[in-house]
């Protein structure tokens, strides 16, 4: 029942970001074309409607061929290697199309000289957002509080403790005591909740993409959207936070025996974090668009500027490259968020450092899986 | 902000904001983005922006707060005698760079005026809309 639990769930996930992926093109700024400056008229011809009904009728068969593997897993079909089959499809299929996409839409990039850059003057400071703020306290007094709870019950675990716990919380993996093994779940509280409330933070003050003459209207409608996507990371920071903390703490009384399972707490923000992950992202892809492109369509025949219309600065439409640009976060050129500017030593620092700490994790996962 | 202009960038940025304070587009005390906000947008070096709102802070256009951004300045009620005596210098040298250039005097007359006129007619507007918010 649980296993069937999971592949409807993890099926359900696949069809969600399948159709979010699907109608891309469709909440995109209008002069971007799949990650290339193409003007705004340009964007609105034959020929780009006609890569775009290629994406279509692409991405929609790659859509059908993963939820197709997917209920092979259910089913039980032998040559289907495992549950995550039907995502690596989507994923695979995604950039695939989009590379092709990108291809055609380089035939239509705009020859013309550099584009003007626009900063609007009289709509004053931004303000900072609080929930950010909050994120980013709670991710480090949760990750601290699971932290300082594994450290002061250290010593007092038995020689093997829970690693891996089935759908109904239930250990179904155990290794030997060890730092690795008792310390993983809260440091990565810690680095998780942290990381999403700083980067919730950096989103509310990232580089806007504005249109010129358009007396501010985009970069009101690139307010509202920075906004959202804040307000949005900083509910998942506290959400995982959470759910990690809850996690963390529960295991340790599962290993001092004080419960059989864990907590059903856990179970149950796990659920509305997920719930929420894909929800928000639908929910903001279809009210705001990609930058907020949905909210200044009364402006958006006026050509964007610098930034994202910059077809020089952008290599595969996907990586941003500007050392002069002071900008850590750009916003992307295709599909909903943000993109590091390689071009600022800040940014690639911060990226360096996620890629370590992302290799750091593994490597103690896997020694902690060794017992 | 064009790139491919000879006109250095700072001074780019330092003519526009100096042509929307003059417009009224921006009035005393309208706080400006700050620095890294502006340069971002423009994707600029920072030190460009910062020239740009320190010549401009020079001139008696802005007041620098902080790094937070800075404040539209505003006019002064009395001229100082020393830059009263330099502009009037400017204003000299740009009338007689325009009279080189073929203006007549009769136009450079008529174009003074009617630069005078606006400027006063903006700074009436200014009163009447600030004379209204206060019985609001």
């Amino acid at each position: 029942m649980s296993t069937r639990m999971i592949v409807g769930f993890s099926l359900f996930q696949t069809l969600a970001v399948g159709l979010l992926l699907l109608i891309l093109p469709r909440i995109g700024r209008r002069g971007l074309l799949f990650g290339v400056y193409v003007g705004e008229e340009v964007s609105g011809g034959e020929e780009a409607r006609g890569i775009r009904r290629a994406w279509y009728g692409g991405m929609f068969g790659v859509l059908v061929l993963s939820l197709l593997l997917g209920i092979g897993v259910e089913t039980g079909v032998p040559w289907v290697p495992a549950g995550s089959a039907s995502t690596l499809i989507l994923v695979a299929g995604f950039y695939l199309l989009y590379l092709r996409a990108y291809r055609q839409a380089r035939r239509l990039a705009a020859v013309a000289p550099p584009p003007v850059s626009a900063a609007p003057f009289d709509v004053g400071p931004q303000p900072t957002p609080l929930l950010p703020l909050i994120g980013l306290l709670t991710g480090l007094a949760g990750g601290l509080v699971a932290v300082g709870y594994a450290w002061s019950h250290y010593t007092l675990l038995p020689a093997t403790v829970p690693i891996h716990f089935d759908f109904s919380g239930t250990p179904d993996g155990w290794a030997a005591r060890s730092f690795a093994a008792v310390m993983l779940l809260p440091v990565m509280t810690l680095f998780m909740g942290a990381g999403i409330g700083a980067l919730a933070f950096f989103v509310a003050h990232a580089k806007r993409a504005i249109r010129h003459p358009d007396d501010g209207s985009s970069a009101r409608a690139q307010a509202r959207f920075h906004a959202a996507m804040s307000r949005y990371l900083a509910t998942i920071g506290i959400l995982l936070t959470g759910m990690l903390a809850f996690g963390s703490i529960s295991s340790i009384d599962v290993a001092l025996g004080r419960a059989t399972r864990l907590h059903p707490g856990f179970g149950v923000l796990a659920a509305l974090l997920v719930t929420y992950v894909i929800g928000g992202i639908i929910y903001i892809g279809l009210r705001h668009g990609q930058g907020g492109a949905r909210l200044e369509r009364a402006v958006s025949a006026a050509p964007l500027t610098d930034g994202l219309a910059d077809n020089r600065r952008w290599w595969l439409g996907m990586f941003y490259f500007n050392r002069e640009d002071p900008a850590i976060l750009v916003e992307h050129r295709f599909g909903l968020g943000y993109t590091l500017n390689l071009g600022n030593w800040k940014a690639v620092a911060f990226l360096v450092i996620l890629l370590l700490g992302s290799l750091g994790f593994a490597l103690l996962a896997a020694w902690s899986a060794r017992g | 902000m064009r790139r491919d202009l000879e006109e250095p960038v700072y001074m780019q940025i330092a003519r526009q904001i100096r042509g929307w304070i003059a417009s009224g587009r921006l009035g005393p005390g309208s706080l400006l983005p700050p620095v890294r906000t502006v340069a971002s947008d423009l994707g600029v070096n920072l030190n460009t922006v910062a020239r740009a709102y320190r010549s401009l802070e020079e001139e008696g256009f802005l007041l620098i707060r902080d790094r937070s951004g800075a404040e539209v300045a505003p006019p002064a009620t009395e001229a100082a005698a020393g830059d009263a005596r330099d502009l009037k210098g400017e204003l000299r040298e740009l009338l007689l760079r325009m009279r080189q250039a073929g203006i007549s005097p009769e136009e450079l007359q008529r174009l003074v005026s009617g630069e005078i006129g606006s400027l006063v007619r903006r700074a009436e507007a200014r009163g009447r809309s600030r004379g209204e918010e206060e019985d609001a």
